[in-house]
């Protein structure tokens, strides 16, 4: 038997080569970065896994770039709490991978080191997109180079680009796994995902880093976690009839003749087993606007800490101010959502935005509140009496796009297409993207939303429709 | 050193300053903003120590840094700071509270914003009263009303200097995220003895409390003006680092705007941000200049929840308007001007309650001399060496041990006014008994007065002083007697009660 660790020069001489041919990684770790967990942890829940950890992640092996020139030689001097729970569960990490700059970006087009090339279409003439932000972390995947990966997902950055390479993407509810060490984009939606191609790989991933942790003021605390488990455990329905919600504002009218083909097939395939009960929340026609005011607010202001003077890229011909730094240190479309963000919170236009955006989350969390079955038990609302149990979505409009058709698009088309993903993440609802084939054969998503702290019915739901898939 | 000056510092010329510097016709109008540094052990969102003077960049974690990915966390202890000095400002207290942030670049703000409380502070309303006891120039009471009290980070530090004729700065982050809690009073203020008095108060109000040094000399304490004159437009006036130049400030201030309105300008007191030079103010910014702060609440801390009995549960040490009273009445019956001088420092404070009950309570000595050794012989000792009041130098015990001998007349009062000095001089002589030493040194009372021995002394001062002897008798100067009453003193080396010498001198002066 082959121990993993005479395996390792194979594994990376895998990932440089797949590496070469799609830009998945920021930095591979040589044979000398990878300690090999000791044999006795071999019972471990990730003994022996390869990770792959996207590059906005703070490691101490290697730098966190975050993609972007600001921190391209920036080396964290610690590390986040995910990859602590990672060593010692025994996972093994080989490399960061490529990212749009700070998680913004639908494509992993916006990156200083180049765009990432979607693995999964075969003979294809030109490259397509992998999906963004986590595009390098769902290609090290799907090319095979990682058993598991981190990504994060802010509005989607997770659930996109499994959608577009055909692997499983999952972003737990907000708070569950700790963002310590994690480079905020926009903190009050960000959360640690997990890609991997087992969705039984994902759950024990999820079962390490599912953790309360004191660094982070956002963890879900230890109390919450234990109400969850007990609310969870009330319910007595059983996988073989659920009642799975539709979505009216979020239908197929809007989808692509492929993907729509394929939602259908699905649907019919779900109807033969389940209930299938349409549902209503009219608020999702701002989740949008809502979305694109709150995150580049974050953004410009979590941004501001780049100034060139304590680490990162600064300009030779900064001496007055810190303007020619982060003018040269920043990409193209974190400069737009920079002056989107001060814009949104300027004196002048912060009610009319940012607080009506506000107000649009807390409406948009309560109209999903009124559809679950399962209470939620960070507002301790009550249950509709038929709720639901999970809720079932389309990810993107598309299949992936070309990199060409991708990067022609105006940022208005770009935020479009995150209309499927964007309320989970608003609302810190758990979702995840199933993979399903198209009879192109090119990836398509459906994503499976549950109530907030339902994670594990999320798992359940996404494992059994693979399964139907298979029928 | 500086603080026994103030402490010292009578009040009665302040009424006269008063009178001089306002302007009939010109009202005055101010209100203050205070910041105050928590006297925490670690800073308000990261577990590194507070410090004062230490190495640059020595005591910064990597929030404090604000590295990528690293996280704030509330420290309770800067809460309950904040919270004590809401309660003895009679504030109310908001069960829910929010950080956000404000945001401007700065080289030493490294998140390139500063976490505060711009839209539900912890803290709103309240008050502070100035009394007749706080300073001679108040009537009555005047009542200074607070708008809120919000919780905040401090900043780095920059230092501006020079190499090979390039200024640059650098920058020290140990004070970066060092809790501060910003009180802003309503334009209550005026007259400039008002805010004098206030500033005092509030100072010695948080050392009180023992949440802030109080100092601003340390920049432990901040405060800026809002100055107006006839309700015209409103200036800030900042870089205040002491008292007097707050003062001074708002006096240069207020005469510069009258000199505007005299000469028909009035169009020139503009809405502006104005410094303090030293001999005057300059313009920092107009209000067109000012930033736009783009406050937004913070995505990640959570609000502060408290539970609705916060105010009741909460404990704070009786404060100095209570101990003034206190002291003003039995048993202690202070003057207004000792009970001020010690209500003002605590140390000295703790150190007469000590005393008094070592001497006046266990050992029934007379109240009033705890009162007087304390503030006059012990710490007029401490201003003779030029040294700052320092509990442990004389101890309680051993003042006490001294009080005692002299309530049990083992030892004039002059006598012992020596002996303290002496002891000052000479701490080795602290480990020996003040009995001891009133024996070795011969300063023992003569028990069985000498009756020879004083009439010789009185004939001699007499003698020596005869030009005084001729004014006494003549009616013109009567009180010199005390006088002569002193020389003979001096002669005996105080072992003999003056009163003694008083009594025998008056019958032979005949008077």
């Amino acid at each position: 038997m082959s121990t993993i660790a005479s395996r390792i020069p194979e594994i990376l001489k895998h990932a440089i080569a797949q590496n070469e041919k799609y830009n998945i990684y920021t930095s591979i770790r040589s044979q000398d970065q990878i300690t090999i967990p000791k044999i006795s942890n071999s019972s471990q829940l990730l003994s022996n896994k390869i990770a792959a950890i996207k590059d906005n992640i703070a490691t101490i092996e290697e730098p966190t770039t975050c993609s972007s020139k600001m921190l391209a030689k920036y080396t964290s001097p610690y590390e986040a709490t995910v990859m602590t729970l990672l060593n010692k569960a025994g996972a093994i990490t080989i490399g960061k991978t490529n990212l749009d700059e700070f998680g913004m970006g639908g494509g992993t087009t916006n990156s200083y080191f180049g765009s990432t090339i979607n693995p999964t279409i075969k003979n294809a003439v030109e490259p397509y997109t992998a999906g963004g932000s986590s595009g390098g972390s769902a290609a090290a995947i799907a090319a095979d180079t990682a058993d598991f990966a981190l990504g994060t997902d802010t509005g989607g950055s997770v659930r996109v680009p499994g959608a577009y390479t055909g692997v499983f993407g999952f972003k737990p509810s907000y708070g569950r796994i700790s963002r310590w060490g994690v480079v905020a984009y926009a903190q009050s939606l960000d959360t640690v995902g997990i890609l991997a191609k087992d969705v039984d790989l994902v759950r024990n991933v999820y079962d390490v880093l599912n953790q309360y942790d004191s660094k982070d003021p956002t963890s879900l605390s230890q109390e919450i976690r234990n109400k969850i488990e007990d609310s969870t455990h009330l319910r007595d329905r059983s996988i073989d009839k659920l009642r799975i919600g539709l979505i009216n504002q979020l239908g197929a009218n809007d989808l692509s003749p492929d993907v729509k083909e394929i939602w259908q097939k699905m649907l019919s395939t779900v109807q033969d087993h389940h209930h299938l009960i349409p549902v209503s929340i009219p608020i999702l026609k701002y989740a949008l606007p809502a979305y694109y005011t709150l995150a580049p607010a974050e953004a410009a202001s979590n941004l501001s800490r780049f100034d060139g003077i304590r680490y990162g890229y600064r300009s030779d011909d900064d001496k007055n101010n810190y303007a020619k730094t982060r003018t040269e240190g920043f990409g193209k479309e974190v400069k737009t959502r920079i002056t989107l963000g001060n814009f949104n919170l300027n004196a002048d236009s912060f009610k009319n935005s940012f607080l009506k955006a506000q107000n649009v989350r807390l409406a948009m969390k309560s109209q999903f509140n009124s559809i679950f079955a399962l209470p939620n038990s960070l507002t301790n609302s009550s249950a509709p009496k038929n709720g639901v149990d999970i809720l079932i979505a389309p990810v993107s409009m598309s299949t992936p796009p070309t990199l060409k058709k991708y990067m022609s698009e105006s940022s208005i088309e770009a935020y479009a297409n995150d209309m499927f993903v964007t309320p989970a993440s608003l609302c810190g609802l758990p979702a995840i993207s199933v993979p399903w084939e198209s009879t192109s054969g090119n990836p398509v998503g459906i994503q499976i939303i549950g109530q907030y702290g339902d994670d594990k019915k999320v798992l359940e739901v996404a494992k059994h429709l693979k399964e139907l898939n298979k029928i | 050193m500086v603080r026994c000056h103030r402490l010292f510092s009578t009040s009665s010329p302040l009424l006269k300053k008063k009178q001089e510097l306002l302007i009939p016709g010109y009202k005055l109008k101010c209100g203050l903003e205070i910041h105050s540094q928590l006297d925490t052990k670690f800073k308000l969102f990261s577990l590194s120590k507070t410090s004062f003077q230490s190495t640059p960049n020595s005591k910064i974690s990597y929030f404090d840094a604000s590295l990528p990915g690293t996280q704030p966390l509330l420290n309770p202890e800067a809460l309950l700071f904040a919270l004590k000095a809401a309660k003895a400002l009679n504030s109310t207290i908001n069960t829910f509270s929010t950080f956000d942030r404000k945001h401007y670049f700065y080289g030493d703000q490294p998140l390139g914003y500063q976490i505060t409380q711009h839209y539900q502070p912890y803290a709103q309303g309240g008050f502070l009263k100035l009394l007749p006891h706080d300073n001679e120039s108040i009537t009555g009471e005047k009542i200074i009303n607070i708008e809120q009290i919000q919780i905040e980070q401090d900043t780095g530090k920059s230092i501006y200097t020079e190499l090979e004729n390039e200024a640059f700065s650098k920058i020290d982050l140990n004070r970066t995220n060092i809790p501060l809690i910003e009180m802003v009073t309503k334009p209550d203020f005026e007259t400039p003895e008002e805010i004098r008095c206030f500033i005092k108060k509030y100072q010695n109000l948080v050392r009180h409390l023992g949440i802030c040094t109080g100092d601003l000399e340390t920049g432990a304490m901040r405060v800026d003006v809002n100055i107006s004159v006839n309700n015209g437009h409103r200036v800030e006036l900042k870089n205040l680092s002491t008292t007097s130049s707050v003062i001074n400030a708002i006096k240069y201030e207020y005469k510069r705007q009258i000199k505007l309105i005299e000469s028909g300008e009035t169009s020139k007191v503009i809405q502006e941000t104005r410094g303090w030079d030293g001999s005057k103010t300059v313009r920092l910014r107009t209000k067109e200049g000012a930033l736009d702060y783009r406050y937004m609440p913070d995505p990640e801390l959570p609000p502060i929840i408290l539970e609705n009995g916060i105010n009741e549960s909460l404990k704070l040490p009786k404060l100095p308007d209570e101990l003034m009273i206190e002291l003003k009445n039995a048993p202690y019956n202070l003057s207004n001007k000792d009970a001020s001088i010690l209500v003002n420092d605590l140390k000295l404070l703790n150190y007469y309650f000590q005393l008094f009950e070592e001497t006046v309570i266990k050992n029934k000595v007379e109240s009033k001399l705890p009162g007087n050794w304390v503030i006059h012989e012990l710490l007029g000792g401490f201003t003779k060496l030029q040294i700052e009041f320092n509990p442990n130098l004389i101890n309680v015990l051993k003042l006490s041990e001294l009080l005692i001998s002299i309530n049990n007349e083992q030892i004039t009062k002059s006598s012992a006014k020596l002996l303290l000095q002496h002891l000052m001089n000479n701490p080795g002589d602290l480990k020996r008994p003040i009995l001891e030493l009133i024996d070795d040194y011969d300063l023992g009372k003569e028990s069985n007065v000498d009756q020879d021995l004083i009439g010789e002394i009185i004939n001699q001062v007499l003698e020596e002083q005869s030009e005084i002897v001729e004014l006494i008798k003549s009616g013109k100067r009567l009180n010199s007697v005390k006088f002569l009453v002193g020389q003979c003193m001096r002669l005996s080396q105080g072992k003999i009660k003056p009163n003694i010498f008083e009594d025998e001198l008056k019958l032979k002066l005949g008077i």
